[in-house]
């Protein structure tokens, strides 16, 4: 109730709908308002580990169906501009973020912000191992055109790719995928949530337009 | 020959460097001049060599299919029949790899955005405690974990460590080796239950050798199959005594 009573005294202007509808129905206690409080926190507890549909719908004791529900309701809450965490969904955990618009200013009090930067090298390696994957080193370095040895061992130790059995060609290579860190790290739910692959060719684009300049 | 500009920049490989070639003197890719092409790249080569630059060795191994191509069609008559009928023209190969790299090239710019993106949202640190609460392993765990489980795992507990560090701290560097901390390990065995997290195992440890240490004497452990272990959703590493532990 509590929870309820500080949105709107807050945000009557930018509520939701379906909260503000709730809160006028009754004065009971709601038991969905009070799983999204319990999802609320469980969620804040977790952390950057990330909580699961799977695991908070047996926490709570309800099915996975309505958890996901739960889920997307405290989503569309978070999205509110008065809000200044959203709760993010890369792979199959959610979890709070902190808004990309709280970002200047968490640069100033935490003097350790390490932007981390990848090179064209690596994120093409990552490209062409995301979109072709299952994929070998030396199917990589046809198409780049390039060694791939090192580039692969430092995505592997960066946790953006990992090997992923072996190929039947001679020599059994090593074959290559990437990992649930790869997807958080491009705001990616699935694989199929990948950009599509720009088509060069004579089919569709006129020869003049091959690069846009 | 045309004059040749040097530009500075630094390419992702010789099909990078043919693309941007191409693009510069506006050649059809399509119907590539490789007349043209292998020209500017040896040009461009030459002015690198000229600058004392190093040239990679990939560089050269598609100069040489370029020089390849050029010299075969010189040699009047040369054209070799049968070798035409079944190799792929080698012009056509080249220029499916650059479409095909150019995919790659360009999506790679789209990924950077997202992950840039991405960067800018942050998650909260991760707690030191939350360890202490997670629930107890159930038996029905399999202890056959893999190894980049472990190695992720690894990695989180030496930032937790890394978090739980008291911000002064006096100590003494204390050398040991992987096999007297697997004594230590052993004789900590007796007194922990049948299946633990790797935590408990460092209680004594403070410093990143016997984190090292410790981590690679339960990776021999577990090589012997005195230990199994696994690593859970939640990067834990369980283990599990092997019955041959007290031998």
């Amino acid at each position: 109730m509590s929870e309820k009573e500080i949105i709107t005294e807050d945000n009557t202007a930018v509520l939701d709908e379906e909260f503000t509808e709730e809160v006028e129905e009754s004065q009971a206690p709601d038991p969905k308002e009070h799983m999204l409080a319990v999802l609320e926190g469980l969620l804040f507890l977790c952390g950057d580990d990330g909580l699961s549909i799977q695991q908070s719908s047996l926490a709570m004791d309800v099915d996975e169906e309505y958890a996901s529900m739960l889920f997307d309701d405290l989503q569309k809450y978070y999205l509110q501009e008065s809000r200044g965490i959203e709760i993010a969904r890369f792979g199959d955990k959610y979890r709070f973020l902190s808004k990309a618009s709280i970002h200047e200013a968490a640069k100033k009090l935490f003097q350790t912000s390490n932007e981390v930067k990848l090179s064209n090298a690596a994120l093409e390696t990552l490209a062409i191992v995301a979109y072709k994957q299952p994929i070998t080193r030396v199917e990589i370095e046809e198409i780049r055109g390039v060694g791939a040895d090192v580039m692969l061992r430092k995505l592997v130790a960066r946790g953006l790719i990992q090997e992923d059995g072996r190929s039947e060609a001679a020599g059994r290579p090593i074959l290559y995928s990437v990992t649930d860190e790869f997807l958080d790290s491009f705001k990616l739910l699935s694989l199929d949530e990948l950009p599509e692959l720009p088509q060069f060719g004579s089919d569709e684009s006129e020869d003049g337009e091959l690069f846009h300049s | 020959m045309e004059e040749f500009k040097v530009t500075i920049e630094k390419f992702d490989g010789p099909l990078d460097l043919m693309l941007h070639l191409i693009k510069e003197k506006q050649l059809e890719l399509m119907d590539l001049d490789m007349n043209v092409l292998t020209d500017q790249y040896i040009a461009y080569l030459n002015s690198m060599q000229q600058m004392h630059l190093e040239i990679a060795g990939e560089y050269l191994a598609e100069l040489a299919t370029l020089i390849e191509y050029k010299s075969k069609r010189m040699i009047p008559g040369s054209k070799d029949e049968l070798e035409d009928a079944y190799e792929e023209d080698p012009k056509e190969r080249l220029v499916r790899r650059l479409l095909e790299y150019q995919q790659y090239k360009e999506i790679s710019e789209s990924l950077n955005q997202l992950f840039e993106e991405r960067q800018l949202m942050m998650g909260k640190p991760l707690s030191t405690e939350v360890d202490q609460w997670m629930k107890q392993p159930d038996d029905q765990m399999k202890y056959e974990g893999n190894p980049y489980d472990l190695m992720k795992a690894m990695k989180r507990i030496l930032m937790r460590a890394q978090l739980s560090k008291p911000i002064e701290a006096r100590y003494t560097v204390k050398e040991i080796s992987m096999e007297d901390r697997q004594v230590e390990v052993r004789a900590k065995l007796d007194h922990l239950p049948e299946t633990f997290r790797f935590e408990a195992l460092l209680d004594d440890v403070h410093e990143p050798q016997m984190f090292i240490a410790t981590f690679l004497a339960v990776l021999d452990l577990a090589r012997q199959h005195k230990l199994f272990f696994t690593v859970d959703e939640q990067d834990v590493i369980w283990f599990r005594r092997g019955e041959l532990v007290n031998e």
